[in-house]
């Protein structure tokens, strides 16, 4: 079975895919705590740190409707916390609109927390989308080491990289199963059936754990992995990239 | 349930990234103890069955769905250090490669769903075991209420967290959080406990937190 659900579209060639994981995670990283520190009425600042993004995006080639459409997971928990704020918040000076209809105001102060929240994550999930969208996520967790992220967290994930796939296409089966007996289930006391689903699902992928850990022993696992290359050099590009987008989120959060 | 970035002021972040790190830290050394080289394996597998466990999406009501979170599952078959080190690793990944929750606010989706769902109710699992009968259903009661806490204390720890972020106020943020959660908790708890109870069945020497006389002791070889 085809799975593209991790890091789509991280193998196509363009100028941002070429560069260093490293010099990537930084970036955006940088860019995102940055946004998150701006306060909400420097409007221009969150303009800026757009039409960086827009810049990035364009360069990396990648197709519009994966970027904007991953884009929407926010949509969730900004529709359950947020989107209520303007008509709670009361201003403490006047200043609110008022829309006539049963006594419901808009506050200015419980907008600009609104918009506070809807720019900064909107913003921090491109942030993300386009590093997973640019970097394979094996190289990914070889930049983060590379970077000091003590090594048992990127060989856990690296395995569950490797696994997931397995056991994703292990869980479609059973789901297959299921579907073609009829299950239908459309109430919360359905939920049992996926219990059961799971539980199987854990003691196959639990009993593959332990042997794939006795192949490894086998093959003289010392609880080490060994074979991974050094620190990869950055190149010429690497460097104009960092020092054109950090002067400029730093100029536009500084002046601003 | 997964903060994204801007929704939770810099003080709560950094004092939950403090904690989230720590606790990481602290968790790495634990499992390190009880698993040995094994660590490294088993722990990458179970977390792809996290994973793909939150992909099987279970019925709420009528046609919506919510899906399962595992802390405490995980949290009663291997530990609370062990859970707590693997939704460190799903949350992350989840963070970086879905953008479902924000960077800034990864320490607070750990804090939230890794340390109170897995740490604090594995705690809460071992209380309520010591008051339930002590056998395999008094186990299950146990296992069911301290996953269905586990969903409620995590939503409402984040409606805290956006109260005193100043997000939302208390009195509005809480009772919305909360109620949404006692649902999904109730799918959460059917959930766990069938798991527990079809694992008990199978591989009873895979069940950490279950430790009565009538637990049957399997051997594979006699399998």
């Amino acid at each position: 079975m085809k799975h593209s659900f991790l890091d789509n579209y991280s193998d196509i060639s363009s100028v941002i895919h070429g560069l260093d994981p490293k010099v990537k995670i930084i970036a955006f990283f940088f860019l995102t705590v940055v946004c998150v520190s701006t306060p909400p009425s420097s409007y221009f600042s969150f303009g800026v740190y757009f039409v960086v993004l827009l810049g990035v995006l364009l360069l990396s080639r990648l197709p519009f409707h994966h970027v904007f459409g991953r884009s929407m997971v926010v949509i969730p928990f900004v529709l359950m916390v947020a989107v209520f704020i303007p008509f709670l918040k009361k201003d403490i000076i006047g200043g609110g609109y008022n829309l006539g209809i049963g006594g419901l105001t808009v506050s200015n102060s419980g907008l600009m927390v609104l918009w506070n929240v809807v720019v900064k994550s909107y913003i921090g999930v491109i942030c993300m989308i386009l590093l997973s969208s640019t970097v394979p996520f094996p190289k990914l967790l070889k930049g983060f080491e590379d970077l000091g992220l003590p090594k048992i967290f990127t060989t856990i994930a690296s395995f569950m990289y490797r696994y997931v796939f397995i056991i994703t296409d292990e869980a479609q089966r059973m789901k297959r199963a299921r579907d073609s007996r009829c299950f239908g289930g459309k109430w919360i006391w359905h939920s049992k059936v996926i219990g059961y689903m799971i539980g199987t699902l854990f003691i196959r992928s639990y009993e593959r754990g332990e042997r794939v850990y006795v192949a490894m022993l086998s093959r003289g696992f010392d609880g080490d992995l060994k074979g991974k290359e050094g620190v990869q050099r950055l190149k010429p590009g690497d460097y104009i990239f960092l020092s054109v987008l950090i002067p400029i989120v730093t100029g536009v959060r500084l002046m601003l | 349930m997964h903060v994204p970035d801007g929704f939770v002021s810099g003080g709560v972040n950094a004092i939950t990234y403090i904690i989230s790190g720590g606790v990481s830290v602290f968790a790495v050394r634990e499992a390190n103890k009880k698993l040995g080289d094994k660590q490294v394996p088993l722990l990458g597998v179970v977390a792809a069955f996290i994973f793909a466990a939150q992909m099987l999406n279970f019925p709420v009501a009528g046609g919506t769905s919510g899906h399962f979170l595992g802390a405490l599952l995980a949290a009663s078959l291997l530990g609370p250090w062990i859970s707590c080190l693997i939704m460190t690793v799903v949350l992350t990944i989840q963070c970086l490669l879905f953008a479902d929750g924000g960077l800034t606010a990864l320490g607070t989706n750990i804090f939230n769903m890794g340390i109170i769902g897995g740490v604090l109710c594995y705690y809460l699992l071992v209380a309520l075991k010591s008051i339930f009968p002590k056998n395999k259903g008094g186990y299950l009661i146990s296992v069911a209420i301290s996953s269905w806490m586990s969903v409620v204390l995590g939503a409402s720890a984040c409606a805290v967290e956006l109260a005193i972020s100043g997000t939302s106020p208390l009195s509005i943020v809480l009772p919305a959080m909360a109620s949404v959660h006692v649902l999904i908790g109730i799918g959460e708890a059917t959930i766990t406990t069938a798991v527990v109870g079809l694992v008990l069945n199978t591989r009873p020497d895979l069940v950490g937190t279950y430790s009565y006389p009538d637990a049957r002791t399997f051997n594979r070889m006699e399998a």
